[in-house]
């Protein structure tokens, strides 16, 4: 239902541009906003409107306050509960004070650290929280943009952000459009109007109005666009977020925001823990009561059962465990804003990708050439290194001359030291291809052209489509003057008479004609731009040396050329993408590629990358080779589907969703970025966790709406940043790829991770429940489980993060995200009944040898739990017939306490080294392969042991010194629970797909 | 931030929302300006006829805005009054929903299925955990046999817990704060029920039945098998004299003399060290010592002869009798709380513990009234 909501927004915000600025005349434009096209506006003008309407920038997506940030990490998760148990200790204290005034001060000390503990987690993930963001905010500075404003009749550079509507702007090849602007006046001035539309091809301005849509007509341009070429002077006539880009942007803010995966996740998890706590508790609650207990003495156990429940470190565990993989995934040139983004990628199913820039190498790049009648294949890869056609034509010699003369590209000054592919041109994309393209095969381009000097030039428009220049040549015994010219194909042959082959002249006959168009069409039909070469030598006799050349008048043939030969250009894909689609395919997630360029090109390129596999065939393609028409052919042959936006337009959501379903190598072309929306709320329909990546403004929404947006950190711009979960810092989409094993992993080892933290809380919840219904004296105190919890605990199960893939995570489906949850029945079922149970047994054994080796045998301490915790029973007789004092029972019952958490620990231990894997054997992961895990397993005997013969002397602490034997009663307990899982993994390995597997594989 | 009209923008977004309340939209969304699609005829070909595209643009041309706002107008009176509607009824069937999805949880009869297992897996999980539950009880089991097997029964493996020895007194009854006046005997009455019926146990006759008469100043040692019978030595009522209750039935309490028996607690093979017996001595705890002008102990030495050391514990030393030192406190202060400290003294008491006040030591007030 959001879905149509924001889809409308978005179609909304386009329509609902209203500005009627194109249609007036300047004078009118003047009047309307009190300025003057030549003296612009005055400085005390120019202030009042900018404190009236606020600076030209977009007012950047509304944060959440810190407070509320930290608010939410106080009452999230588990916190609730834990304050619950803290307001209940507080108020038996309360209870227990009117009653007896000095009653002891337990209760009140275990409130505050219940309230310690929700504050210090609180406190720990807000600040993980705060740091993973703080990678961003590096990034999100800019260096200010700056315009070249009239005012007072003079012309000033002022920072973009000072411009105001009425200002007069002028704009040349290369600068940003500063505001929304109507053009005034312009010279061949071209923008690139991608970060509006997504289509990159440069479109004339000029200042006539040619369409009453502001959006369509020529003498508008908007806000954050670039200018290509030429320049311009404007008035500005919308700033900020008034402009076109600013409402797209702030529709972004209004696509909700859905909860991340591992979010919901988390949460389901939390609810089935705090729904065990709360059931079990309450259930106690009333078997307490109704075992005449007191009222006060149940809440206590309800306080204590809660405890034990609830895991306190898991979710700062989580918190740490995600930085650590976001900051593994930054190294990786993914940077995740949102740490539980990190997890979402991983569970994607399908990815939405951009062509340009993400699947290519976003630059155009020669690809082939034809000459000779032949065609040539050239580099293109990231460096061009090796060209290895045949170079030794003379054909070549005469091609080559034309491509480097025939060309107004020229590099920006002081790069000498920069590899050529990486130079910055001036210059459009083809120019720049050809130059760079000749720079490597020739060498010295600039000299070249120096020695060949050009006397004229027709620079190439949209009626000629060509483009023509007169050198003089460097032979100097060669007075001829040399005329070169490139341009379309078709347009190029009509030119021409004669045809190069081998360096010699032949005339252009039929056979030859044909031979050219086989070339055109097949170069054409695998996407790329072809361009034609041609030259003639003027005669001398007619051209003297002196000759003036006037490009207006045309005084000089523009016929009878002789044709060269073709070259023809593509943006070549990235040279690491087609493995990162194939590992993508062998995962299970589908590639969508989603471009706004023209069909042919889409698919060349889904081709070259792998998005449509080399044998499968769209319904076309099944048409044109059984010779049907394409309403016959049976759509569910077809693996592939090429997509128009034209065709998208008039698609019902069920059609899109049939698509979709049914085709599973899709390309969606010549798409508006709005229709990339609507892409990724078709993929949503199918429950697909879908990963969209854009870099313009209007890809925002996109980003917002899907499950991972993610940004071009290089080409991206700062709204599509800000909509964003996480930002490619290469563009790569290569880098999607490792980040996708990067959230798999993740997943898997935060099971193991959930699974070992759940385990204790069954062997920390005995205890209360015995000693309700058995009346034993308690064998383990609230305050000691919360140093398992947040002590022994914490840095084994941040350990198991770093556990590595038991299979080839890349070569299974991605998960479900409703079937296979993080916290599953087996998982629970296994770690609270199986190894829950058995470490609680353990840690009874230790417990009952503790307290018989002392003098009560576990038939005297049944139900003596009223007595032994009677303070005026000073002479309690034990099983020997020995009287112990209230304060040595208590002593006892530390020691008790302490011997407990020994148990447990030791059989956390066990419980890591089986958690490491959850289907192999630990011992075909490799016991010692991950260090952590034993410097965990260090850190909890070195935390147990501080705690017992360290601080054994603190009272309030409960930790007595116990005898050394006392930590290995629990070994062989340990033992047992590591061969159980062993012969747990080994049946599920053994029958897979059986019963067995179905129910103990979590 | 929209550029329309403020109550326009409001009117939309309502607009919006009963699209959205409304299922699947029978029609595509509405058409945006299709500003791109045709624009650029990226062709092969370079140099695309930018004129042509111009006309292309003109005829996919979207209706003109006014129109489209009218329509919406009378669209929003409409979905106002369904959405009303729509609504109760929705939560109302999701409610029901809920409960269907989670009757069918707990028994779907089309796939015979309860909880979303069948009837032979959930056999199949029963026999399973009984196995596995009913091995784990044999593990238990075996440890405890274990335990036992290392445990003596006779002698505690570890007393270190228990020592030093803690001290009790009689008559306890709940507290240790002496109050009762002389005059009233219903507030020391339960005094004297409590001391008669401690003492029960200590009669002349009984110990002589039962104990034997063993030659005081000196250990009764009895060595032989663990697991042999001991003796016990007699500790008679009439050793207490004037607090034996033999004499004065009321132990003192009716003339203000309260008699006040100490115990040290019990401990297996507990001998007081280099074989100097542990005495008793109390004072006064805070304040002025005089409060108590005098104290008659008995036995006279005040002590815990060594006879009665050591325990063999309950099991063969059935007829132990602890030892008693009664004191009697014949001059205190009346009409006044007196907080009086009993410690034991010898070597090797510790009486001076902080957290615990019973071992070696007991502190009570005596506050009696006349």
């Amino acid at each position: 239902q959001t879905e149509v909501k924001c889809t409308a927004l978005l179609i909304k915000t386009k329509d609902g541009y209203h500005v009627d600025d194109h249609k007036l005349s300047k004078e009118e434009l003047e009047t309307k906003y009190g300025t003057n096209i030549i003296t612009g506006l005055s400085s005390a003008r120019a202030a009042e409107l900018l404190a009236q309407h606020g600076p030209n920038s977009l007012t950047p997506p509304k944060e959440t306050p810190e407070i509320i940030k930290f608010l939410k990490q106080m009452v999230g998760g588990f916190s609730i509960l834990l304050w619950i148990g803290a307001i209940l200790c507080w108020i038996a204290y309360g209870i227990q004070y009117s009653h007896d005034q000095s009653s002891s001060l337990d209760n009140v000390y275990l409130g505050s650290v219940l309230a310690l503990v929700v504050i210090l987690t609180g406190v720990f993930a807000y600040y993980q929280e705060a740091k993973s963001t703080n990678i961003m905010s590096s990034f999100q500075k800019m260096i200010p943009q700056q315009a070249l404003v009239i005012r007072d009749s003079e012309k000033k550079t002022i920072p973009a952000d000072q411009l105001v509507v009425g200002d007069i702007v002028e704009i040349k090849g290369g600068d940003q459009v500063p505001a929304d602007v109507r053009l005034l006046s312009t010279q061949g001035c071209k923008v690139d109007n991608s970060s509006v539309t997504g289509e990159s091809e440069p479109q004339a301005r000029s200042c006539e109005f040619t369409h009453e849509s502001p959006l369509e007509t020529k003498n508008i341009a908007f806000f954050s666009t670039t200018c290509l070429e030429g320049t311009a002077t404007a008035m500005v006539i919308n700033t900020g977020d008034r402009t076109i880009i600013g409402q797209i942007a702030s529709l972004a803010s209004r696509v909700e925001d859905s909860k991340t995966p591992i979010a919901i996740e988390i949460e389901h998890f939390v609810h089935i823990v705090a729904g065990v706590a709360v059931s079990i508790g309450i259930i106690f609650f009333i078997i307490a009561v109704s075992m005449k207990y007191y009222v006060l003495d149940s809440i206590i156990f309800l306080i204590g059962i809660i405890v034990a429940n609830v895991p306190e470190g898991l979710l700062a565990t989580v918190t740490v465990t995600l930085s650590l993989t976001a900051k593994r995934m930054a190294k990786k040139n993914c940077l995740v804003k949102n740490l539980e983004a990190v997890e979402t990628l991983g569970s994607t199913s399908i990815i939405c990708s951009d062509k340009t820039g993400t699947l290519t190498q976003n630059r155009m790049t020669v690809a082939h050439l034809w000459f000779d009648h032949q065609i040539f294949v050239a580099d293109t890869s990231e460096n061009h290194s090796n060209q290895v056609f045949d170079q030794s034509s003379a054909t070549w010699a005469s091609l080559s001359k034309i491509i480097t003369l025939c060309n107004r590209a020229e590099f920006r000054p002081g790069q000498e030291s920069v590899p050529i592919m990486k130079k910055i041109v001036v210059g459009d994309a083809s120019e720049t291809a050809l130059l760079k393209f000749s720079e490597v095969m020739l060498g010295n381009v600039m000299d070249i052209r120096k020695r060949n000097r050009k006397v004229a030039e027709i620079p190439f428009n949209s009626t000629n489509k060509f483009q023509l220049s007169i050198h003089e040549t460097e032979d100097p015994d060669d007075k001829r003057f040399l005329m070169v010219m490139k341009g379309a194909p078709e347009r190029i042959l009509e030119k021409c008479s004669t045809i190069m082959v081998n360096g010699q002249e032949q005339p252009l006959d039929r056979s030859t004609a044909e031979a050219f168009h086989t070339a055109y069409m097949e170069l054409g039909g695998i996407g790329e731009r072809v361009l034609g070469f041609c030259h003639l030598y003027l005669p001398t006799d007619e051209f003297p040396e002196t000759y003036s050349f006037d490009v207006e008048t045309m005084n000089f043939p523009t016929s009878n050329f002789c044709f060269v030969g073709l070259l023809s250009m593509i943006d070549p894909p990235r040279s690491t993408v087609p493995d990162a689609v194939t590992k993508c395919r062998s995962a299970g997630i589908k590639v969508i590629m989603v471009t706004g360029d023209h069909p042919i090109t889409a698919k060349a390129i889904a081709k070259s990358v792998g998005i449509i596999s080399a044998n499968s065939e769209t319904v076309e393609d099944i048409a044109k080779r059984l010779n049907l028409p394409v309403e016959q052919v049976n759509k569910q042959d077809a693996k592939a589907a090429v997509v128009t936006g034209m065709e998208l337009k008039d698609m019902s959501p069920e059609q899109l969703d049939e698509i979709l379903a049914n085709h599973s190598e899709i390309v969606f072309a010549r798409t508006s970025p709005q229709q990339k929306l609507i892409i990724v709320e078709g993929c949503q329909r199918q429950d697909a966790v879908v990963a969209v990546t854009g870099d313009g403004v209007n890809d925002s929404p996109a980003l917002k709406k899907a499950d991972i947006g993610i940004a071009m950190g290089i080409a991206g711009s700062d709204a599509a940043r800000n909509a964003a979960d996480m930002v490619l810092l290469d563009d790569n989409f290569a880098s999607i790829v490792t980040g996708v094993e990067e959230g798999r992993l993740i997943f898997d080892n935060l099971k193991k991770t959930i699974a070992y933290t759940l385990t204790k809380n069954i062997a920390e919840l005995c205890p209360f429940l015995i000693y309700i219904i058995a009346g034993l004296p308690l064998p383990i105190g609230t305050i000691t489980i919360l140093f398992i919890d947040l002590g022994t605990d914490i840095i084994p199960s941040i350990a198991l993060a770093y556990e590595k893939a038991e299979s080839d995570i890349m070569n299974r489906k991605p998960r479900h995200k409703k079937k296979d949850r993080l916290v599953n029945a087996p998982l629970a079922l296994y770690s609270y009944l199986h190894i829950g149970l058995m470490q609680a047994l353990g840690a009874f054994i230790t417990y009952f040898t503790v307290y018989a080796q002392h003098g009560f045998l576990p038939s005297t301490i049944l139900n003596l739990r009223v007595e032994w915790e009677n303070d005026n029973v000073n002479d309690l007789e034990d099983s020997y017939g020995q009287e112990w004092t209230r304060y040595q029972r208590k002593y006892l019952e530390w020691t008790g306490y302490t011997a407990f958490f020994v148990s447990i620990m030791i059989q956390q231990i066990a419980d890591l080294i089986i958690r490491k894997t959850r289907r192999n054997s630990t011992f075909q992961q490799g016991l010692f392969r991950n260090k952590i895990v034993w410097v965990g397993i260090a850190s909890q005997i070195i935390i147990a042991l501080i705690l017992s013969y360290g601080l054994g002397s603190i009272q309030a602490l409960n930790f007595t010194m116990i005898r050394p034997q006392y930590w290995f009663v629990a070994v062989p307990h340990a033992v047992l629970i590591w061969v159980y899982d062993e012969v747990r993994k080994l049946f599920i390995r053994l029958f897979p797909g059986s019963w067995w597997d179905k129910n103990m594989y979590y | 931030m929209l550029p329309v009209e403020p109550c326009h923008s409001v009117s939309l977004l309502r607009i919006l929302n009963n699209l959205a309340l409304r299922p699947a939209p029978p029609r595509p969304p509405r058409q945006p300006f299709q500003l791109s699609d045709d624009q650029d005829e990226v062709n092969q070909n370079y140099l695309a006829d930018e004129e042509e595209e111009a006309e292309e643009e003109a005829r996919v041309m979207v209706v003109p805005d006014l129109e489209e706002e009218e329509e919406e107008e009378e669209e929003k009176e409409e979905d106002e009054k369904e959405e009303e509607e729509s609504h109760s009824q929705e939560t109302d069937s999701a409610w029901w929903r809920k409960l269907q999805i989670v009757n069918e949880y707990l028994w779907d009869p089309e796939k015979r299925m309860s909880l979303a297992r069948t009837g032979q897996s959930w056999s199949l999980i029963l026999v399973i955990y009984f196995f596995f539950y009913a091995s784990l009880a044999a593990v238990i089991t075996l440890c405890m046999y274990t335990l036992f097997l290392t445990i003596s029964p006779y002698m505690p493996t570890f007393t270190e817990r228990v020592k030093p020895p803690g001290v009790m007194i009689r008559p306890f009854a709940h507290s240790l704060n002496f109050n009762f006046n002389v005059s009233e005997p219903d507030t020391w009455q339960h005094y004297v029920i409590s001391l008669n019926g401690f003492l029960q146990g200590y009669n002349d006759s009984l110990q002589e039945e039962m104990n034997v008469d063993c030659p005081p100043g000196q250990y009764f040692i009895q060595d032989g098998d663990e697991d042999e019978d001991k003796k016990a030595c007699q500790f008679k009522r009439s050793f207490l004299k004037n607090c034996s209750g033999l004499e004065d039935p009321t132990f003192g309490y009716s003339t203000g003399q309260p008699c006040i028996l100490l115990k040290m607690n019990r401990i297996v093979g507990f001998r007081p060290e280099r074989g100097d017996p542990v005495k008793v001595s109390c004072k006064v705890q805070r304040g002025d010592e005089n409060d108590i002008r005098s104290i008659n102990y008995y036995p006279e030495s005040a002590s815990f002869d060594l006879r009665y050391y050591p325990y063999y514990g309950k099991l063969t030393h059935v007829n132990y009798t602890s030892p008693l030192v009664a004191m009697h406190f014949t001059d205190v202060v009346k009409n006044q709380a007196v907080p009086v400290q009993c410690q034991l003294k010898g070597k090797g008491i510790i009486n001076d513990v902080i957290n615990d006040r019973f071992v070696g030591r007991v502190i009570f007030t005596l506050n009696i009234e006349t």
